[in-house]
C-alpha cells in the first residue's frame, strides 16, 4: 500500500549516532551559489518547457537570467570575497565553454564544483539510462578540462532526475546527490553499487523560490539568520549542516546584494563555524559516519 | 442537488447557528480560550496510485514532473526532523499535542507512533496518505473502505480507535461526517466554519464538529498566502488576542493546524515557540487535546 522511493531509510534526527564536524565545528555552512546558463532556443524534449511563457525566444526571461552571467556574478562575488567564502558551485557545465572569464573566476578561488547539468533547460525527466549514463561521462569531462577537478556531486539540471539517477550517479563515481531537502544531516542513499549520501541543499534558504514570490532581501537575511541561530543552538549537540543557495541574477541585484553582506557578516562573526563545500562535507561523512549511519537506520525497519 | 431557498443550511449536516444568539459556553476553570494545537504528520508517495486524487501541491517547487526528489523529500522532513522541534515547543509550553496522523506514517515509522504515544500525544485519523485526498469522486463504498483501513491502521499501531478526524487536505464527500460516524469518529476537524465546537446531525453515533481556523493552518498562511513568516507569528498571536477578549462573553476553541515539515523548519519554529508562549501566558487558556475539548463540550454545553 505504501509507496516510498525505497532510496532512504527512516532515521529520525533525535535518535542518531551523534555527529561531529573537524574542531568540533557545530554547523557545516556551505554557499551554493547556482551558476546556470539557460539556452536562447531550447529544445522541449519532456514533460517541462523551458520558456513556458512565450514561444521561443522568451527574451525577457532569457535576459533576465543571462544578466547574472554578466552583472551579478561580479557583484556577488565581491561580497563572497569580502567574507572569504570558498563555494561550492553548482554549476551548467557549459558555463566553463561559454564563459571564460567566469570559470577562471572560480578556478582562481580554488572552488568546489557540484554540477548543476549541462544547460538549466535540459532536463533528466525524459532521459533513457544509457542517454543519463552518457550526461554523467560529458559532466566529468567537460569539468575535468576547464579546472582539473573531479566531479563529486550534483544538483540535478534544474533538480530534475529520473527514478534511476542516484544509482547512475554513483555508478559513474559520484559521491552526494543534493536534490534532497529531507533533513539538517547528510544522509545515506540506497544505491545498487557504491556509496551516496544527500548533502542538505535548500529551497527554503534560495533566493529563486523567494524573490519570484512574495519575498525580498531583507526577508532572506532574517530567515537565514533565525535558522542559523537554531541549528547552531542544535548543532551543540550533534554537528548540523546548513547551505544558502543563490543565483546570481537574483541576489547580485543592485536592491539585494547588501542583504547577502547582512547575513555573511552575521554568521562568520560566530565561532564554531565549518565555512566549507559540499565536496568536503560529503567525503567527510562517508569516511567517518556512513557505515555507522547505515547501520543504525536498520533499527527503525518496521 | 442545488441549495433550496429556505432559512438554514443547503445541506443536513448541522444547524444554523450564529455565534450572537447561543447560550454560554464555559471552560474548566472558567478559561476563555481552549487551545488544540493539531500536528498533521502525513506522508507523500512517491507515486500515488493511479487514479487517486489530491488537491495537495505544496512543498518542493510546486508540482514537477516525476521523480519529484525536491517535493518529496521535503515533505519527508517533517517525519525525520520537524516533528521533533515542533513536540518539543509545545511541550515547553504545556499543550498535549493532537497529532493527525495517516495511515502510512502509523505503518511505515513504528518509531514516530511509538514517540508520540510516550510523549502523551492523542492520534487522531487522517486518512491513508497526503496523497490520496477523500472527495466525492469516491464511490461511497470506496469512501467507507478508505476510512476503515485508515482507522484501523491507527488501531493496529497505537492499540486504540481515533475519537478524532482531519481528512488530508481537509478533504470530504457529502457523505463523509456519515461515514466517519460509522467507524466510530467522535469528532471532526475538517470544518473550519466556528469558533466553538458544534454537534453534527448523525443517525449513526453522535457527531461533533472542532473547527479549525483555517487562516492561521501554516501552509495555508505560509505556503499558500505566502505571507511572512514574522507575519503569520503576528496572525497567532493577534488572532488568540481577539478570541481571548471574544472568549470572556463566550467561550471560543482555537484550533491551529501544524505541519512539521514547514513550520518545523530551523527559521520556523521559534516563531511558532513566541506565539504559542504569548498564548499560554494568559490564565483563562485551556491546553487541551481534541477529545478533551469535546469531551468537556458534549457534557458542558449549553442547552439553549
Amino acid at each position: 500500500m505504501v509507496s516510498t522511493s525505497n532510496r532512504v531509510d527512516y532515521s529520525p534526527i533525535i535518535d542518531r549516532p551523534k555527529l561531529e564536524w573537524p574542531n568540533g565545528a557545530r554547523v557545516a555552512l556551505w554557499i551554493a551559489p547556482n551558476v546556470e546558463h539557460y539556452e536562447y532556443l531550447p529544445v522541449q524534449d519532456g514533460p517541462r518547457n523551458p520558456w513556458p511563457r512565450t514561444p521561443y525566444p522568451d527574451v525577457q526571461q532569457y535576459t533576465y537570467r543571462d544578466y547574472g552571467n554578466r552583472v551579478g556574478f561580479w557583484r556577488m562575488l565581491e561580497v563572497l570575497d569580502k567574507h572569504k567564502i570558498r563555494c561550492c558551485v553548482s554549476l551548467n557545465m557549459a558555463v566553463l565553454e561559454h564563459f571564460p572569464e567566469i570559470a577562471k573566476a572560480m578556478v582562481d578561488r580554488d572552488w568546489d564544483f557540484m554540477s548543476h547539468g549541462i544547460y538549466n533547460t535540459r532536463y533528466l525527466y525524459s532521459y533513457t539510462e544509457e542517454q543519463e549514463r552518457e550526461f554523467y561521462r560529458d559532466n566529468i569531462e567537460t569539468l575535468r578540462r576547464h579546472t582539473g577537478k573531479q566531479l563529486k556531486g550534483m544538483l540535478g539540471p534544474a533538480i530534475s532526475g529520473t527514478p534511476a539517477t542516484p544509482d547512475l550517479m554513483a555508478e559513474a563515481g559520484l559521491i552526494y546527490h543534493t536534490d534532497w531537502m529531507h533533513d539538517d544531516q547528510p544522509v545515506p542513499i540506497n544505491v545498487k553499487s557504491g556509496k551516496l549520501i544527500s548533502v542538505p541543499y535548500s529551497i527554503e534558504l534560495n533566493d529563486s523560490p523567494l524573490f519570484r514570490l512574495n519575498y525580498e532581501g531583507d526577508y532572506f537575511a532574517d530567515i537565514v539568520k533565525a535558522q542559523f541561530d537554531q541549528l547552531y543552538k542544535e548543532g551543540a549537540e550533534s554537528s548540523r549542516v546548513m547551505c544558502i543557495a543563490l543565483h546570481p541574477f537574483l541576489i547580485g541585484q543592485p536592491h539585494r546584494i547588501k542583504y547577502l553582506d547582512e547575513m555573511l557578516t552575521y554568521i562568520m562573526s560566530h565561532d564554531g563555524v565549518w565555512q566549507t563545500t559540499a565536496d568536503e562535507i560529503a567525503e567527510y561523512y562517508i569516511e567517518n559516519y556512513y557505515d555507522e549511519a547505515v547501520a543504525h537506520a536498520q533499527k527503525f525497519k518496521s | 442537488m442545488t441549495a433550496q431557498r429556505r432559512p438554514g443550511m443547503d445541506h443536513e449536516h448541522h444547524d444554523w447557528s450564529p455565534i450572537s444568539t447561543r447560550g454560554v459556553l464555559r471552560w474548566p476553570n472558567n478559561a476563555r480560550v481552549a487551545l488544540c494545537v493539531i500536528v498533521t504528520l502525513e506522508h507523500m508517495e512517491w507515486e500515488p496510485p493511479e487514479g487517486s486524487f489530491s488537491t495537495d501541491v505544496v512543498g518542493g517547487l510546486g508540482i514537477r514532473p516525476f521523480p519529484d526528489y525536491a517535493r518529496y523529500s521535503h515533505r519527508d522532513y517533517g517525519h525525520r526532523v520537524g516533528i521533533f522541534r515542533v513536540l518539543d515547543t509545545l511541550e515547553r509550553h504545556g499543550i498535549k499535542p493532537t497529532v493527525a496522523m495517516d495511515a502510512q506514517t502509523a505503518e511505515e515509522y513504528p518509531f514516530l507512533v511509538k514517540h508520540c504515544m510516550e510523549r502523551g500525544c492523542e492520534i487522531i485519523g487522517h486518512g491513508i496518505s497526503a496523497s490520496q485526498m477523500i472527495s466525492s469522486n469516491m464511490p461511497v463504498e470506496e469512501e467507507a473502505d478508505y476510512i476503515k483501513k485508515a482507522v484501523d491502521a491507527l488501531k493496529k499501531a497505537t492499540g486504540s480507535a481515533p475519537q478524532g478526524w482531519l481528512g488530508p487536505e481537509y478533504g470530504e464527500s457529502a457523505h463523509t461526517p456519515q461515514l466517519l460516524a460509522q467507524a466510530g469518529i467522535k469528532y471532526l476537524c475538517d470544518w473550519a466554519n466556528d469558533e466553538q465546537p458544534y454537534p453534527m446531525h448523525s443517525p449513526s453515533g453522535e457527531m461533533f464538529a472542532l473547527p479549525s481556523m483555517l487562516e492561521l493552518d501554516d501552509v495555508h498562511a505560509l505556503w499558500t498566502r505566502r505571507v511572512t513568516v514574522q507575519r503569520y507569528g503576528l496572525l497567532l498571536k493577534e488572532g488568540f488576542d481577539a478570541m481571548y477578549r471574544d472568549g470572556e462573553q463566550n467561550g471560543r476553541v482555537l484550533v491551529i493546524n501544524i505541519h512539521p515539515w514547514l513550520m518545523g523548519q530551523p527559521f520556523r519554529i521559534g516563531f511558532l515557540d513566541d506565539a504559542l508562549g504569548h498564548m499560554v501566558r494568559n490564565q483563562g487558556v485551556w491546553a487541551a487535546s481534541g477529545s478533551e475539548i469535546i469531551d468537556w463540550y458534549r457534557q458542558n454545553r449549553p442547552t439553549d
